[in-house]
């Protein structure tokens, strides 16, 4: 029993990588485009030459490969769902049908579309997980903070909205831990978690989430007072301790973006879509 | 029910860049009726041992056996073993999560699909033993309950489970000396009274040494040192090397047998030590 251990969403992963450091701001513009690229993104060899570049950002990061996938293992069920969802319900005028059962047809059309549904949530879920990885929670505020700073304009409390983010971020993991031990103390008491059917296992959830909530809530208030004990009033008179800098590496990074963005908007122009 | 841990090994986030390994080769086994102290400075590995005697972690090397089942053989039934080894968690919150008192209690007895009138029995029962008046608490929210008293609410969630063997994880910490001493009437009488085998994990010396007949101290995920309680607090300066406070009653008698006194025993708790000191100082008047 220990749910942490495929929680990749919101770990930092210490380093001194290329990836590692670059400016805060240079990795998210990146996460942005590549997130960008993949909503527009129709054709099996694109998806590729994305899974390469990100393979390969992996790679030089230093993330254990095994390490990085694991992230996905609990959203298995999900992803194979939606595949089969999008097999049976999706279709075109033109699309053939591969098989029938029941009122239920599944048609070629399905079939890529189910998969680029599915591979689009894959790489979205896996540039974040690499941004997260390679960035500490605070540069990734710095970052973020700078970028939206243009809205401070237009009066959006630009400062406390990224705070509010990254502590989300952060309590994935907080909950995930907490969520562990009151599963831990009712298996302790004769729950059996993996026994029954599926609807006697989603009966044993709820007893689980109360306590849950309820530690959140807490947290969340004991949070609230630490924060205010250490004078923290957010808004726009914050100065930083460490400035962010654009370096050598960034412009390094931007290239090999335009150049990895030139490259996907040619294959999209060139290659048909199956669909 | 006896536990028996052999060459056990365990790491969190195992296969990840985080793999911390937190238990080194433990071997041990713990006997019918005994009352077991396991003490040692926090991330030591106490809680990570214990929850590997009731199947909440299974080892990554080296086995635990309990009543003769490994708890890693996919046969082995382990709801049952988790209600024969009852556990008690550090934070209560954790634990409870009915709307009362009485509700969460009957928790236990319910997953064993025991009929309404055996589990009202139950409840009464455990709610007495931990010194929970009926009538004032079955039906009191669980979140209005003081500290002390969600602990013993979580204790007798624990008992009405009617386990053999109970271990209790750090239950007094952050309490208020009275709930304190509350608690351990309550875990000695348990001891005592319905021969339950105790698991008692504390970092606390002074509830080890009144408490507890043996003695297993951790560091660093190692056996530091193993065995009835007067042995290990006459080993007070290895102790004091891993960061363990040793009980204030030995740290008086050390001083006293520093400057000359001579003891006949080592007491472990006040009454000892009172009568201890007093025996010696009229021996040594007699001896004028």
């Amino acid at each position: 029993m220990e749910l942490t251990k495929n929680i990749t969403l919101g770990v930092y992963l210490p380093g001194k990588s290329f990836i590692h450091r670059l400016d805060p701001r240079t990795k998210i513009i990146a996460s942005g485009i590549i997130i960008s690229l993949l909503l527009i993104i129709r054709s099996y060899p694109a998806y590729g030459v994305v899974f390469l570049f990100v393979a390969a950002a992996v790679l030089i990061a230093g993330i254990p490969a095994g390490y990085a996938f694991s992230g996905f293992k609990p959203m298995l069920p999900v992803l194979i769902f939606m595949w089969i969802f999008q097999l049976f319900l999706y279709s075109s005028s033109d699309a053939k049908t591969l098989f029938s059962w029941w009122i239920f047809s599944a048609t070629d059309a399905g079939f890529h579309m189910g998969a680029l549904v599915t591979l689009r949530v894959i790489f979205l879920f896996g540039v974040t997980t690499l941004l997260t990885l390679t960035t500490s929670m605070v540069s990734l505020t710095d970052g973020l903070e700078s970028l939206l700073s243009p809205l401070k304009a237009i009066g959006l409390p630009t400062q406390e909205l990224v705070m509010t983010m990254v502590i989300a971020l952060r309590f994935v993991l907080i909950l995930a831990e907490e969520l562990d031990k009151i599963i831990k103390a009712q298996m302790a008491r004769g729950v059996a978690f993996d026994r029954g059917n599926f609807i006697q296992k989603t009966k044993k959830i709820f007893p689980v989430f109360l306590p849950l909530f309820i530690s959140a809530f807490k947290r969340a208030e004991e949070l609230i007072i630490a924060m205010e004990a250490r004078s923290y009033t957010g808004g726009r008179h914050r100065t930083k301790m460490k400035t962010l800098h654009l370096g050598r590496v960034d412009l390094e990074a931007g290239l090999i973006m335009i150049a990895f963005t030139a490259l996907i908007i040619y294959l999209i122009l060139i290659t048909v879509p199956p669909i | 029910m006896p536990i028996t841990v052999k060459d056990l090994c365990f790491s969190y986030q195992k296969g990840t860049p985080f793999e911390k390994k937190v238990l080194h080769n433990i071997s041990l086994t713990i006997d019918d009726g005994e009352f077991v102290g396991i003490i040692g400075p926090t991330q030591s590995g106490k809680t990570t041992l214990a929850q590997h005697f009731n199947a909440l972690l299974m080892p990554h090397g080296g086995s635990v056996t309990v009543n003769g089942y490994l708890t890693s053989d996919p046969q082995a039934d382990l709801v049952d073993l988790r209600l024969k080894v009852g556990y008690v968690f550090q934070n209560p919150d954790y634990q409870l999560f009915a709307q009362t008192v009485g509700e969460d209690i009957a928790f236990g007895p319910q997953n064993q699909k025991l009929n309404k009138e055996e589990i009202k029995e139950r409840v009464a029962a455990v709610m007495a033993q931990v010194g929970l008046d009926y009538d004032t608490f079955n039906q009191r929210d669980i979140y209005a309950l003081s500290g002390g008293q969600k602990r013993r609410a979580a204790i007798a969630g624990v008992l009405a489970c009617k386990p053999e063997i109970l271990i209790l994880d750090d239950v007094t910490a952050g309490l208020d000396p009275r709930g304190r001493e509350e608690i351990m009437t309550v875990i000695r009488d348990l001891h005592q009274k319905q021969k339950i085998t105790i698991i008692f994990i504390s970092n606390s010396m002074d509830e080890a040494a009144e408490l507890a007949e043996r003695v297993i101290v951790i560091d660093q995920g190692r056996i530091f040192l193993d065995g009835a309680v007067r042995e290990i607090f006459k080993q007070s300066a290895q102790l004091r090397s891993i960061g363990l406070e040793i009980p204030e009653v030995i740290s008086v008698i050390e001083m006293l047998q520093k400057r000359g006194c001579v003891l006949p025993t080592i007491p472990l708790n006040l009454a000892e030590a009172i009568d201890c000191i007093a025996t010696a100082y009229r021996e040594r008047e007699e001896n004028r």
